[in-house]
């Protein structure tokens, strides 16, 4: 199934048959023209599976299946005449964690046709290898292509979300038939909201300080179907992929999932990542953003931002989990630091901590990578920068020590209106703060460039200058429950997902900016050797090691982390023959890339004439061999 | 019914003090008269010694063994394969004619995640054997059997066992998964070698006068002591017997495995730079997976026992500072069950793992307590000073005696153990050193206990993990009382009781909603008009409302807390009876049917 064009997001639920004839994708042979639709997981099988057979540059296999069955695939483009693949610098590239965010998916998709096409020899796939995981989360994306639509992000774990001993009771209702689920709002004198007077489609907070008294309470569009008095507090899944990883896990919350790597889906990815330590970048096609604006001067992300109306009715369900929480007797007891021991007492402050920013030597490397993501893309401001707590993303650098990377992969709708300087970033001041671990209380976060306006206002006044219709007006409806209420909000999918029609240009820019980056991993050789002959069979030998790519053979943070091998550099003989300088395997942590080189010299005994093979590996730089004679 | 030894039948039948449950008979037999009129020691149905080491395969028939000869309690199963595709049993002990597992609290117990810390699978297989033994036979063990279920893994890293016990011993206390230790891309492929064939992997020392670091002992030269720091010794360490395997110039630097099972848990996990030895991720072991998914399909477990070794301490989680206090009502319950253990295990300290030990994140007991709200504590077996375990002798190590300092193993391996322990100094022609000795202690000294001293040990953990199980949450109805307010308006009032120490829902496994919330539920033709918590029975004041949508489902995410009764009062209109249930994931399940007259 395929969805194209706007107009097929309009239909209500009862189109789905629409979009299939709708469908405007060229199904050439070969690896065909770029897909201007959203595709459901076997139009997406169908479309890799096409690119893949008619290109020698690609294959294509699974990583697992998701909670459905549905297979996790994994597109790997080399070019095989060029050294092994597992030893050749990678990239990795990840679409769709979050289940709503198909444009990730797209945008994969359009990279492997890109790469296998017109962007091969920029990306030099006789030395580089590009692994492409398109949709994460299968099962999540799928719920965007029957039923209701909501902004699913989850997988489709059975989850009793609300814990309370029943599973997925409660899940939301299309009451409007639109096809989508947005919001309701209620008149009520108990509510904390009021029609925003500036922009009357947005609702805010009341502000008692200012005189203002709520109005309103707002829902998502639903019944309470458990008659606990919650309405749509467990519905469908799950787990949001993109919060499940390592790096920040936001601890026991809902969306979270029971602990980190826990899923299919994501141990399926990880399960390869930790067995190709040759991954030397990664890009994920993401909610959170760190290519538009890099990481500020201290390392830290720029601000979450959420869409405030569906924060509100988030916040509907708040109470869940402070209902039935009943006094315990007091008891007396209870000793805070029980097991102080004289003498035993292991410091509590100390220990190293894990880094939550990125390191000051690192920064530079990401700042590069947005410049050149910028300029490819013309995409200068995001959306939606989700809160990248437990991202993958965050992973990949933090612990697997490589430069990483997230896009949402598009801009908002009028960014070409402005002037053309409004993304020449200076550090953020805001970079300095901690990230925020927890995606609690972020919602209220005013997006970047917003001016005087709200984030919901500065979006939909975009969309709405484009002509993309992206909120649901509010009409009245007669609930079963609360009476009469209006329904309306931002239609889900697309605040997350630009228009069909765009995916050509941006799939192809996204494809060119892999093909870049592919370009500036590490790539380390033995530049020249020298010997020098001392006499009586004793020789000098020296290897010139040099990183010619952009990225050092390990960032700051990789050095630190342990998580990238140190370059090896050894030379193959009797390690009683050498005689002094270097030992036999000699390591260099880091080799900084534009042309750095390092001498390495052993002295040596040997036979006159004897070959001597020096080797040098690097992790994420490639491997090479020099042979020297003594003489 | 259970039946129990098929011995004849029939003496004396005692009541079961038990206050729920299928009350049965217990049979005592001519045999076991007598030989309590004897005062000699029991008969037993298996007599099984308890003075070696088993190997897993050894186990695994221990365990069937026992599971045939007890079939009507015991089931054995495998949790799934360790790396090494070694088989992770697990026995099940549990009474079906008392009801079903999961609907009593579940005790479990494992044993041995570090390969050389082997003792614990000893104490994990004597619970069983005991608790067989003794079911039917010792009122209390009877009734213990019939109101838990055990879950009990002798061996969560068998692997590190058979490597410990068959080869070397040396670097077993990883688990088996090939990691790459020293960065070359190559795999465990420089590990310690047995080069004179002795089965023991042994120190290395050369002789280099006047220019090393270490001299012998003025005491006993089997003694290296490091020199002081100014002056200058005449030998050095070189470290583990072995040789450069893959010949990169290093010897040694990439052993089997290389990290620490017991870090790859979920809670408070942090990568390898942070806490060593973690891995890439939680649960990406095969053993710590198996045993997680396993305790996620039974709920009703409400306390966990790890064992492991030594130093005599009974730790309770969390096992770093950074992670904070928890909260006051779990400490409680914490050190009233650590402080009894300390009186119970002498040498043993109730210890903070933090504190007490050094800082562990991602530790399985952490995991357990955060991730699955359950009361759990590690035991570290054995304490040195229970080589010399009298005041007296004691005294005297401090001193210039033949017991005091490093001479107090030697003296004991002498004289107790007769020199089987260690292993004399021998000149040895190193490819890589030269001219040096090897020698040294055996594996089974220092954290192993000895052998002959190994039943106390068994039995005082067992102990301590019994009485664990024993304050486990179990939820029971108490009074109850009906009175008609006016026509068919009724009150009534229920006691629901938690006598045991434990609450049903731990404060941290609350707030992290990681247990099911216990469910005070109403069946019966009867609506429910209002409910609420009786604050005193016995003197008039406020109700605690109930504010919750379904009054026949309540919701108590506090759970029940331990050694209370709390009175639930409901308002109802109806005729007939009405069932009141009270559902707990780890106390077990309370029902009352109440009569409306």
């Amino acid at each position: 199934m395929r969805i194209d064009g706007r107009r097929g997001w309009r239909r209500g639920g009862c189109a789905v048959a629409g979009f299939l004839t709708l469908a405007a994708v060229v199904s050439a042979p070969g690896i065909g023209a770029q897909s201007s639709a959203y595709l459901d997981f076997d139009d997406l099988t169908r479309e890799l599976r096409s690119i893949v057979n008619a290109s020698n540059l690609a294959t294509m296999r699974s990583l697992g299946t998701s909670h459905q069955g549905r297979e996790i695939w994994l597109v790997e483009i080399a070019d095989a005449s060029g050294p092994p693949i597992g030893q050749r610098p990678g990239v990795l590239v990840v679409g769709n964690l979050s289940g709503d965010h198909l444009v990730g998916s797209s945008l994969a998709l359009e990279t492997v046709r890109y790469l296998v096409g017109a962007g091969a020899s920029e990306a030099e796939l006789t030395e580089h290898v590009i692994y492409v995981v398109p949709r994460l989360n299968p099962d999540g994306a799928e719920a965007m292509f029957g039923g209701p639509r909501d902004g699913n992000r989850l997988n489709a774990l059975e989850f009793d979300t609300d814990n309370d001993g029943r599973m997925n009771e409660d899940a939301a209702e299309d009451l409007n038939g639109d096809g989508i689920i947005t919001v309701m709002r209620v008149p009520d004198p108990l509510g904390v909201y009021m029609i925003d007077p500036d922009e009357p489609r947005l609702m805010k907070e009341a502000d008692a300080a200012k005189g203002e008294t709520g109005t309103h309470a707002l829902y998502w569009e639903g019944v309470d179907n458990d008659g606990d008095g919650f309405i749509n507090e467990d519905g469908f899944g799950g787990v949001d992929l993109d919060r499940h990883f390592q790096h920040e896990y936001p601890y026991w919350e809902r969306d979270a999932g029971y602990n980190m790597v826990g899923q299919p889906e994501a141990r399926a990815l990880m399960d390869f990542v930790i067995g190709t330590r040759n991954i030397a970048a990664v890009v994920t096609f993401g909610h959170s953003d760190n290519l538009v604006t890099p990481p500020g001067s201290g390392g830290a992300l720029t601000d979450a931002t959420e869409l405030d109306l569906n924060s509100f009715a988030d916040a509907s369900n708040d109470e869940i989990f402070s209902q039935g929480l009943f006094g315990t007797p007091f008891q007396r007891g209870g000793l805070q630091l029980r097991g102080a021991q004289p003498g035993r007492d292991n410091d509590p402050g100390s220990g190293q901590r894990p880094a939550t920013t990125v390191n000051d030597a690192d920064i530079e490397y990401f700042e590069t990578v947005s410049e050149a993501y910028k300029e490819i893309t013309g995409i200068e401001e995001v959306v939606i920068n989700k809160t990248a707590a437990g991202a993958f993303f965050q992973y990949a650098y933090y612990q697997f020590g490589v430069p990483s990377f997230s896009t949402q992969g598009w801009a908002l709708p009028s960014a070409e209106d402005e002037p053309s300087d409004s993304g020449e970033d200076e550090p953020s001041d805001s970079g300095e703060d901690e990230p925020s671990d927890s995606g609690e209380d972020e919602a209220s976060g005013s997006a970047r460039g917003g001016a005087s306006a709200s984030g919901d206002a500065r979006i939909l006044s975009a969309f709405d200058a484009s002509g993309e219709d992206v909120f649901v007006p509010w009409s009245t409806y007669q609930h079963p429950d609360l009476g009469e209420v209006e329904i309306g909000g931002f239609r889900p999918y697309v605040v997350t997902n630009p228009a069909p029609s765009l995916l050509p240009e941006l799939g192809a820019a996204h494809g060119e900016f892999i093909a870049r980056l592919s370009t500036m991993l590490p790539r380390v050789r033995i530049a020249s050797t020298e010997v020098e002959a001392h006499g009586g069979g004793v020789f000098t030998v020296t290897a010139h090691v040099q990183n010619t790519g952009y990225f050092p053979s390990a960032l700051q943070h990789g050095v630190r982390s342990r998580s990238v091998d140190p370059v090896s550099v050894q030379i193959q003989i009797d390690p009683d023959d050498i005689l002094t300088g270097a030992s036999k395997t000699y390591m260099i942590q880091k080799l900084d890339g534009s042309g750095t080189t390092q001498a390495i010299s052993w002295v040596i005994q040997g036979r006159e004439g004897a070959s001597v093979e020096i080797r040098v590996r690097a992790e994420k730089g490639g491997s090479d061999t020099a042979t020297v004679t003594l003489r | 019914m259970t039946t129990m030894k098929t011995h004849t039948v029939m003496l004396l039948p005692l009541v079961v003090a038990t206050v729920f449950a299928a009350s049965f008979a217990l049979l005592l037999d001519a045999r076991r008269l007598d030989a309590q009129q004897r005062g000699s020691d029991p008969e037993h149905t298996l007599a099984l010694t308890w003075d070696r080491w088993l190997d897993h395969d050894e186990i695994g028939e221990r365990m069937q063994l026992m599971q045939r000869t007890w079939p009507e309690l015991l089931s054995l199963q495998s949790l799934g394969n360790s790396f090494g595709g070694r088989e992770m049993w697990l026995m099940t002990i549990n009474n079906p004619a008392t009801g079903s597992e999961l609907d009593k609290a579940g005790m479990f117990i494992e044993a041995n995640v570090h390969g050389n810390e082997i003792q614990g699978a000893e104490v994990a297989l004597y619970t069983i054997w005991y608790l067989m033994e003794n079911y039917g036979e010792i009122d209390e063990i009877t009734r213990l059997v019939d109101e838990r279920v055990f879950y009990i893994l002798p061996t969560v890293n068998p692997d590190g066992r058979d490597y410990f016990l068959d080869n070397s011993g040396s670097g077993a206390r990883t688990g088996h998964i090939p990691v790459d230790s020293d960065g070359d891309g190559l795999f465990d492929e420089d590990g310690p070698n047995d080069l004179n064939g002795n089965g023991i992997i042994e120190q290395i020392r050369k002789y280099t006068p006047g220019a090393g670091n270490f001299r012998e002992s003025e005491q006993d030269p089997r003694i290296m002591v490091p020199v002081e720091p100014g002056s200058v010794g005449d030998w050095v360490m070189l470290g583990f017997e072995g040789i450069d395997d893959d010949g990169d110039g290093r010897v040694n630097e990439d052993p089997v495995g290389g990290y620490d099972p017991n870090r790859n848990y979920a809670s408070d996990w942090q990568p390898n730079y942070i806490q060593g030895g973690s891995m890439d991720y939680p649960f990406q072991l095969p053993e710590a997976r198996a045993i997680n998914d396993f305790m996620v399909s039974r709920p009703n477990i409400a306390g966990f026992q790890s064992f492991h070794n030594s130093g005599g301490m009974i730790l309770r989680p969390p096992g770093s500072a950074w992670y904070g206090q928890y909260p006051g009502a779990d400490i409680r319950v914490y050190d009233e069950i650590g402080e009894t253990g300390e009186r119970m295990l002498p040498y043993y300290d109730y210890l903070v793992i933090w504190r007490g030990l050094y800082t562990v994140h991602g530790g399985s007991i952490d995991w357990t307590n955060d991730g699955l709200g359950i009361i759990s504590f590690s035991n570290e077996l054995w304490n040195g000073g229970q080589y010399f375990n009298s005041p007296l002798l004691q005294e005297q190590q401090s001193g210039d005696s033949p017991i005091s300092g490093q001479r107090s193993r030697y003296f004991f391996d002498d004289l107790l153990e007769f020199g089987d322990q260690y292993v004399e100094w021998a000149p040895f022609d190193h490819p890589t050193f030269g001219a040096v000795e090897m020698g040294g202690f055996h594996k089974l000294s220092s954290r192993v206990n000895p052998r002959f001293m190994s039943m106390e040990l068994f039995h005082r953990n067992m102990a301590f993990t019994l009485y664990h199980a024993d304050v486990m949450p179990m939820m029971s109805i108490g009074e109850t009382t009906v009175e008609l307010v006016s026509g068919d308006l009724y009150r009534v009032r229920v006691d629901i009781r938690n006598e045991r120490l434990i609450p049903t829902i731990t404060v941290k496994g609350r707030q992290n909603n990681v247990v099911r919330p216990d469910i005070l539920s109403v069946d019966g033709e009867v609506n429910i008009v209002a409910a609420g918590w009786v604050t005193d029975k016995n003197r008039p004041g406020p109700t605690q409302m109930i504010d919750q949508a379904e009054l026949d489902r309540i919701l108590i995410r506090s759970g029940a807390p331990g050694r209370h009764t709390r009175t639930i009062e409901y308002l109802v209109r109806g005729s007939g009876s009405m069932t009141v249930e009270y559902s707990s994931a780890k106390g077990g399940t309370a029902r009352t049917t109440i009569q409306l007259r």
